[in-house]
């Protein structure tokens, strides 16, 4: 058996650093060695998008990527996004907009729109949708999805 | 998964060096989209995986002498962004902007969906009517295959297992060009093409002096039609007969598909999606 490599990046701003097998894909990283399960695990194989996280601010499927190609990059998951006692705008407007039903997909949505927003601070909703065309939700639908990513758009977003 | 080996050269030079030395077999992650999903499904055996991320060199889209090159590293996100590919490439932009979804996008590699050959490659189909041209490095030095000989079947190349793509190369199409890709999938997003065009016209004043028509996901690789092609040179847009036009395209995807049961679809299917290329570049 091949011997661990070691992994050092920046997960929500805090630096990590630890021994891995080889061919660990990033979202076994994140939720099985780092106890971050707000990622999640719909398809693996990169049709849902539910795994996204962002890797220097870029949206990828965390199911899609080896996590040594991580390897000394930036990532935000969703527990680094708000925290309980202060919400992201991104997750206030969900909330407010009732955009969250079973919640499976959120997680990914949220970063999706973020990476968005960060780009794009007043996208049309043609360009939300685009955006989060990788994003499958399978429950609440998509109008309110949009809607609470068009409400954060019309307002200043605060980190 | 036991067993496999992780390598990540940072010059395209070490990673040539661990192509040819290290216990293979080895496989190249450039977006690895593709890659992640037939290693955990053991659809070939794997030693060690060659991660060439890292080669910043093979990341760049440039211009000289009116030819284009583009590293087999360069995304589809970044392609279907860049300046250059939307105002003198728009087929080149154009596809790459409809492949996946955006995170497929912000991974997968130019390159890789060449090294992949799949029949449905998206961004393969513009490059072929383009008549692009691979440069492929290994340890004895660099080489340079037109792309439609590099493709030799569903999954094949003639790709060595110590070679690896580099740059593809073509002519930039003159500022008179106009040229566009359209696809047909189960749905806008996520969906593997089901069918694709790309065309080029170049024109004199009025007239088409070149055409290239591509069809993806008919043939096993994308291949260029000549006969749709030379029923658009040397004519104006208004004289290009556009129900012949798309008549043929029906004619050359029967040929190919000759009795599958595909065919029943896809050739109807092809009439749509014809009208749709030719309206792109302001025939219909």
């Amino acid at each position: 058996m091949s011997e661990k490599k070691r992994f050092k990046a920046v997960v929500n701003g805090q630096p990590v650093e630890l021994d891995i097998a080889p061919d660990l894909r990033l979202i076994d990283l994140l939720r099985d060695h780092l106890g971050l399960t707000g990622t999640k695990e719909g398809c693996g194989e990169g049709e849902c998008g539910a795994c996204t996280v962002l890797i220097d601010g870029e949206p990828v499927n965390s199911c899609l990527v080896f996590a040594l190609q991580a390897q000394g990059k930036d990532i935000l998951t969703i527990e680094g996004l708000g925290s309980f006692d202060k919400l992201h705008p991104l997750q206030e407007a969900f909330l407010e907009h009732n955009a969250v039903q079973c919640g499976y997909c959120t997680p990914g949505m949220l970063l999706t729109a973020k990476a968005l927003l960060d780009k794009n601070p007043h996208p049309t909703k043609e360009e939300i949708k685009v955006a989060i065309s990788g994003n499958l939700c399978r429950c609440t639908g998509y109008s309110k999805i949009v809607e609470a990513i068009a409400a954060v758009a019309g307002k200043e977003v605060k980190e | 998964m036991m067993g496999v080996e992780f390598y990540q050269p940072t010059t395209l030079e070490e990673a040539l060096k661990v192509l040819d030395e290290k216990q293979g077999p080895l496989k190249i992650l450039a977006g690895g989209t593709d890659l992640m999903l037939d290693i955990r499904s053991k659809k070939y055996p794997v030693a060690g995986i060659v991660d060439i991320t890292r080669l910043s060199e093979l990341k760049k889209i440039t211009v000289e002498e009116d030819v284009v090159k583009i590293g087999s590293l360069v995304t589809f996100a970044e392609a279907a962004s860049s300046k250059l590919l939307q105002e003198r490439v728009s087929l080149l932009a154009e596809a790459a902007g409809v492949v996946g979804a955006p995170q497929i996008r912000n991974q997968g590699t130019i390159g890789g969906n060449i090294a992949n050959a799949s029949p449905a490659a998206d961004s393969v189909v513009p490059l072929i009517a383009l008549d692009a041209v691979v440069s492929v490095a290994s340890s004895v030095g660099f080489k340079e295959v037109p792309l439609h000989q590099l493709l030799c079947g569903v999954g094949k190349t003639t790709l060595a297992p110590n070679e690896v793509i580099t740059e593809i190369k073509f002519k930039l199409p003159s500022p008179n060009a106009r040229s566009g890709f359209v696809k047909f999938g189960r749905r806008n997003a996520l969906a593997i093409a089901r069918m694709s065009v790309a065309i080029l016209l170049d024109f004199e004043a009025e007239t088409i002096k070149d055409a290239r028509v591509a069809l993806g996901a008919v043939a096993p690789n994308p291949f260029r039609s000549t006969e749709l092609e030379n029923m658009l040179i040397n004519k104006s847009a208004g004289e290009v007969d556009v129900e012949e036009v798309i008549t043929k395209a029906s004619q050359v995807v029967s040929q190919v598909l000759g009795s599958r049961p595909s065919a029943k679809w896809k050739n109807p299917a092809i009439r749509g999606l014809m009208r749709q290329a030719l309206s792109k570049v302001g025939i219909v």
